[in-house]
């Protein structure tokens, strides 16, 4: 109804404005006024200077009013090291093209109206001016010439992967200040979701061949490849800020793209063509929700909870900008940045309980095995080979990295006993400060625990014991608490 | 470029001859984008090998003696030697024919060896530059059939100023795929 | 009124050289097929390309109200689109509302880019003008080859055909964007839209292809090769050149484009894999799909793109050029600056294309040279834009709807080439690609600043083409409308790129980032469909006009110096009666000694210098 009542109007408007068109056609033929056309050239020209007027102050208006939302001001901040420069460079140029906007349209239509013509009058037969041509051609390549150079600087600064043959490798948590180690984590982009795979305990990322992509391998992990065997899929991507970052982006059918907006961080996933990002988050989640909590657009009620405000439930946010078919609008995965502690926490839960793989293996030559969720206890099959049980490398690895996660835990444990010894006691009295010089020697460990190769499982142990001693030291002084002797496994935590 | 007007003739290439030349400059963009993308997949891709059969050899010579016997069709026309002409036409149509007859065949026995379209990046790329070419030669089949179609009718076959220029127009463009053909197994035979 | 029955006389047809043309009068074409349907003058083939680049120019529009309806007012109902859009409206079971179908959405902006960039700017401009001005204003009496330029239309008209069929599929048309990347173009089980629709819709370019081959053929040869005497390369009218230059990058960029189709054909049928590398889709691995590069293509389709858009704006500058100089009445500023700028941006135009390809994971170093040469082209752009501004300084400017679309183009280019720096320097591309200050860009570039050419030009040779007048009155609500209106759509774009909202996106609703933006996309919406009216005003006039406009009565009614003016009114095939004039002096002497204009023709005087010199 309301659209037939509107298709109505528009078109009893259109005719109407015809009518007139016509009528005043008609009446300028009748009058047959030669100083007519001077009238319009002043009414339009002055047009002309009005809407420039306008116009200019509509965009220095909407300027300040939607600067907030615009790279590198108000809420809009690059959470990343590179992203400063790209914001620098963003605004260089507008700095420039505004000015050049500027004076170009005020000369434009000032111009029209200063020219516009009357009778009597004759044009200026002004044809060509080699100087001017010169001035005009000469101080757009200049300002060019600083933009290109800034601009392949940061690019160059910022795209450059890092170079295998300069040492730089993955580990798990890159040690403070050195910049050679780096996490990696690998996207793949699929319709109409993100995997995000962790290289796991061995700070390396597993190979993978679409040739074995099925239902229960749904990146096509080569399980022969032992750097596979702690990888993880998350379901959410969590970093440690301050850390340098290096994402492998793939995909398994066509082209997505990775990109993380606060960040400044896209790159196209090409099927059979990794490509590679790296950048260093700066900004944490937390720190984030609380620069948004003084922004006005985002202290206003969440459009799906409305009981919480926008900047409550902020999370930086991982979309795909590659169209890729019908769901190209809902590949979205949330990002936190995190401390590093948080980090590890997160990466505790995730290795102790995340891989259940199950390799379908009808063929008696290849190895099967999983981890069952819940448990740190592996099953697994040997390597058969005409009848005979044969010593695998593979299950060996497995077994070392139960070990590792085993006296993780176990540390772990120390660490919370003595963090419940310390909240229960009063600050400043003999058991307080027991505790805390306890945590204070604890926390190096599990933080080793944590990050211990496989091929350090034996350190692990040694850390383990003396992690052990830590705590019956302490208890010994206390006499209050059991030393920890058996270890009960918690599988509620996993 | 003439700079003067000057009211003495100027020589210049017919319209109709130009805009000939611009068309297959087209063609040749067309196949430098396709032997550009040959390249580049090479260098980058698993790419197998495989022998060229003779029949491209011999398809060769098909089409360098249609060449030929379309050279001395055309200078039989302007000496308004009738019979020679018609007899060359004819033989050239011919050649024109088996020239595509001789390629397919070659594919065939290329997939006889099993290679076949979608076997290798190398197969692909094989049958795109020689079908693509292929289809060109379709075009100068078609334009020789209107050729010998006009030398066959008695109201047409005398010389003229117009059948000229479109004999020779034919017979440029038959020398354009000719060479085209030359260039293209040369790279392919090259880049084995 | 010259009798338009001019063509059952027997006309002389010699060119200056003396030779006989081939086509002798038109005792031929005097029936109405050959007059009006598969007519090989010229100017009806200008018109037949016009009128036809119409149609698409509405329904391309259409199709962007309909998605900008769903992004703009993504809760409302718009189940009353299912008398014309059938099942691609979904209604949602609980609460009863109609929405388009995603995939529907994403081969509405597909068709509207397609249909927009080829069918309209190319066809309907280039097509258009090339055709109209090339022969009157080199003092030709037709293209070169007339039976090729008839062709060049009627393919033109296939390729629509087939494109207009595929909308009408039970699998839709095709959805992977105007660009139709592979595997999701190459890969029929990655979607809908990849099916029937992508066949067809690749079978409509190749037969494009053809179209813009024919056509650029001809023009180039009529341009180099066909000029009356006395018509030295510089005294070529700006609009030639333009036109000159855009056919040559035509013809050497197209059948990369075709190339690249082959392939993706062959892929989709033949099962190759030029495009395609270690798939999984649809729950299906592609064991035997190997080796090729999706990147590839990209390659072949932007070594066309980028030409194409060049192709696109520079007949709009040449048509603004000529139409700024006349209704000025003063010569274009720097004429052979910018006769140098037009050549040093077609050369460069082959040179930039990578600048689509920043984030395809490129060797960083090569996107160098690509930076350095976008950054370059920016200068002959710039070039150009002061010379018009120069060009209005002096002058004795008649207002017009042809002149006030001129200098609205010259807004809408300094708009969008300014925002074109922002992209092509790659280090801000990381951030901005693939958002929707990308769609502003290109959007006012292309969508505004060469139809505004377009439009100035209709205006202006209305009378050449019709022997009338366009509605002044209607033109100048149009021109006000479409200048408020393309800023007040693309404008606030922009604001959207830098907020970092990606483009393509059937809604923002899944992302806490994008989603704040409700209240710009509705004005954004609303904008675009009062935008869309006045061009409805637009077509209105232009057919009205046709029959009922102001008649022409002068031959010369804009006081301009060019030859196409010199042919009578309404001329019929084979433009001047009597001989092709012969030109002594460069287009642009307007108030030269005092004089208001002196036509091309007129010989120099003793002592006088040829201002072109």
């Amino acid at each position: 109804m309301g659209f037939t009542i509107g298709a109505l109007c528009t078109i009893l408007l259109s005719v109407f404005i015809v009518q007139i068109g016509k009528a005043r056609e008609l009446a300028s033929i009748v009058r047959n006024d030669p100083a007519e056309q001077d009238e319009i050239n002043k009414f339009q020209a002055g047009l002309g200077m009005i809407f420039m007027v306008v116009f200019l102050v509509a965009c220095v208006w909407s300027f300040y009013h939607y600067i907030p939302t615009s790279l590198g001001w108000g809420s809009n901040i690059a959470a990343s090291v590179h992203g400063p420069e790209i914001d620098y460079l963003f605004n260089l140029t507008l700095f420039f093209c505004f000015i050049v906007f500027v004076l170009t349209h005020i000369a434009l239509f000032w111009f029209v109206w200063k020219f516009r013509g009357k009778q009597g009058k004759v044009g200026l037969y002004w044809a060509h001016n080699e100087m001017l041509e010169m001035v005009w051609m000469i101080i757009p390549s200049v300002v060019m010439t600083f933009l290109v150079i800034g601009g392949l600087q940061a690019w160059n600064n910022i795209m450059l992967d890092f170079p295998e043959d300069e040492g730089y490798y993955s580990v798990v948590l890159p040690d403070e200040g050195n910049e050679k180690q780096y996490i990696e984590i690998e996207a793949t982009g699929s319709q109409f979701e993100w995997y995000i795979r962790y290289s796991g305990r061995d700070g390396k990322i597993g190979t993978k061949y679409f040739t074995q992509i099925n239902d229960k391998n749904q990146l096509g992990q080569t399980w022969s490849d032992e750097k596979n065997m702690d990888d993880f899929i998350a379901s959410e991507i969590v970093l440690p800020v301050n850390k340098q970052v290096r994402v492998r982006i793939t995909s398994r059918d066509v082209l997505h793209n990775f990109y993380i907006r606060e960040m400044r961080v896209k790159m196209d996933a090409v099927p059979g063509m990794p490509t590679y990002f790296h950048f260093t988050p700066t900004v944490t989640t937390d720190s984030m929700r609380r620069r948004l909590k003084n922004v006005p657009e985002w202290q206003v009620p969440h459009r799906n909870d409305n009981t919480k405000q926008r900047w409550e439930v902020f999370q930086y946010e991982l979309a795909c900008a590659e169209l890729c078919g019908k769901g190209h609008y809902g590949m979205r995965k949330i990002v936190k940045i995190v401390s590093e502690e948080e980090y590890l926490e997160w990466l505790d839960k995730q290795e102790g309980g995340s891989l259940v793989e199950n390799v379908d293996s009808t063929n008696a030559n290849s190895v099967s095995y999983s981890f069952e969720k819940g448990s740190v206890k592996s099953k697994y099959f040997s390597y058969f080979k005409d009848g005979e049980k044969e010593f695998n490398p593979v299950v060996d690895k497995i077994d070392n990295i139960e070990h590792l996660v085993e006296n993780k835990l176990l540390v772990a444990m120390c660490v919370d006993q003595m963090s419940t010894l310390r909240s229960s006691s009063e600050e400043g009295s003999d058991e307080f400060n027991t505790a805390e010089n306890a945590l204070a020697e604890l926390k190096p460990l599990l933080k080793a625990a944590r990050l211990y190769t496989v091929d350090q499982v034996h350190d692990s142990y040694d850390n383990l014991n003396k992690a052990r001693g830590i705590v019956k030291a302490a208890v010994v002084e206390k006499n209050t608490v059991d030393p920890v002797t058996t270890v009960p496994v918690d599988t509620t935590a996993l | 470029m003439e700079m003067v007007a000057s009211p003495k003739k100027i020589q210049r290439i017919h319209p109709k001859k130009f805009a000939l030349w611009m068309a297959m400059l087209s063609m040749i963009m067309l196949f430098s984008a396709l032997t550009s993308a040959y390249i580049v997949q090479k260098a980058s891709s698993d790419w197998l090998q495989f022998p060229l059969p003779q029949q491209f050899f011999y398809s060769t010579a098909v089409i360098l003696s249609c060449s030929i016997v379309l050279h001395v069709a055309y200078k039989a026309f302007v000496d308004k030697n009738y019979q020679l002409y018609k007899l060359l036409l004819s033989l050239g149509f011919g050649l024109a024919v088996s020239f595509v007859a001789l390629q397919y065949s070659g594919w065939l026995i290329l997939n006889e060896m099993g290679v076949f379209v979608y076997t290798n990046q190398s197969s692909s790329f094989f049958v795109l530059l020689v079908g693509v070419h292929a289809l060109h030669v379709l075009g100068g089949i078609a334009a020789l059939l209107i050729s010998w179609i006009f030398a066959m009718r008695k109201n047409t076959m005398e010389w003229s100023q117009k059948g000229q220029l479109r004999l020779e127009l034919t017979c440029t463009y038959w020398h354009f795929v000719d060479v085209l053909w030359l260039y293209l197994l040369g790279f392919l035979w090259l880049q084995q | 009124m010259a009798d338009i029955n001019v063509l059952e006389k027997e006309v002389p047809q010699t060119n200056y050289d003396g030779h006989h043309d081939d086509h002798h009068g038109d005792k031929f074409q005097s029936s109405f097929i050959d007059r009006y349907i598969f007519s090989q003058d010229h100017k009806t083939i200008a018109k037949q390309f016009l009128i036809t680049g119409m149609i698409w120019a509405i329904i391309g529009s259409a199709m962007s109200i309909i998605f900008r309806l769903q992004l703009g007012f993504p809760d409302s109902d718009m189940s009353w689109l299912q008398p014309l859009l059938g099942g691609w409206i979904q209604i949602n079971p609980t609460t009863g509302l109609g929405s388009i179908d995603p995939q529907f959405y994403y081969a509405l902006v597909t068709m509207h880019g397609t249909i927009l960039v080829f069918f309209v700017l190319t066809a309907g401009l280039s097509g258009t003008f090339s055709n109209l001005l090339i022969p009157l204003q080199c003092g030709a009496r037709d293209m070169a080859s007339p039976m090729l330029n008839m062709l060049s239309y009627w393919f033109f008209f296939l390729a629509g055909a087939v494109l207009f069929i595929s909308l009408f599929l039970n699998t839709g048309p095709f959805s992977g964007g105007w660009t139709g990347y592979p595997p999701l173009s190459g890969l029929p089980q990655a979607s809908d839209g990849s099916k029937a629709g992508a066949t067809l819709w690749i079978l409509s370019l190749v037969f494009f292809v053809v179209s813009v081959l024919l056509g650029g053929i001809n023009y180039i040869t009529t341009v180099i090769n066909m000029r009356t005497k006395g018509m030295h390369m510089f005294r070529l009218p700006l609009t030639i050149w333009a036109f000159l230059v855009t056919a040559i990058l035509a013809l050497l960029s197209f059948p990369v484009l075709a190339s690249g189709f082959f392939m993706l054909t062959f892929d989709r049928v033949l099962g190759t894999s030029f495009f395609l590398n270690e798939i999984f889709v649809a729950g299906e691995v592609l064991t035997t799909r190997v080796g090729g590069s999706a990147i590839l293509f990209q390659h072949l389709f932007w070594f066309l793109g980028h030409p194409e858009v060049y192709i696109i704006i520079l007949p709009a500058m040449g048509l603004v050029s000529e139409v700024l100089s006349i209704h000025c009445r003063k010569p274009v500023f720097g004429y052979k600056a910018m006769v140098f700028s037009i050549l040093a941006i077609g050369v460069l135009s082959f040179l930039v294309w990578a600048h689509h390809m920043y984030m395809t994971g490129m060797n960083p170093f090569i996107a160098n040279i690509f930076i350095l040469f976008t950054l370059i082209i920016a200068v002959p752009s710039a070039v150009k834009v002061f010379n018009w501004i120069a060009t209005i300084w002096g002058g004795n400017l008649r207002i017009n709807s042809a002149s006030l679309f001129a200098i609205g183009f010259v807004s809408m280019f300094i708009s969008g080439g300014l925002t074109g720096i922002f992209l092509g320097n790659a280090a801000i591309d990381i951030q901005q690609h693939d958002t929707y200050f990308v769609v502003a860009h290109f959007h006012i570039v292309m969508g505004v600043a060469a139809f505004f050419g377009m439009f100035a030009g209709i205006y202006h040779w209305f009378p050449r083409m019709y022997g009338r007048f366009m509605n002044e009155t209607l033109g100048k609500i149009h021109f006000w409308g479409s200048m408020i209106g393309a800023y007040a759509i693309f404008g606030p774009m922009h604001y959207l790129g830098m907020a970092g909202v990606p483009r393509r996106y059937y809604s923002f609703e899944n992302f806490d980032a994008f989603a704040g933006f409700a209240s710009m996309n509705q004005f954004i919406t609303i904008a675009a469909i009062a935008t869309f009216f006045c061009q409805i005003l637009f077509v209105i006039n232009f057919f009205y006009s046709i029959y009922k406009g102001k008649k022409q009565t002068e031959m010369n009614p804009w006081g301009a110096t060019s030859i196409e003016w010199t042919a009578p009114v309404n001329c019929g095939h084979g433009n001047w009666e009597g001989d092709i004039p012969e030109v002594h002096r460069w287009p642009y002497d307007f108030g030269r000694h005092g004089r208001d204009f002196i036509p091309q023709t007129e010989p120099l005087a003793d002592g006088e210098i040829d201002g072109g010199h």
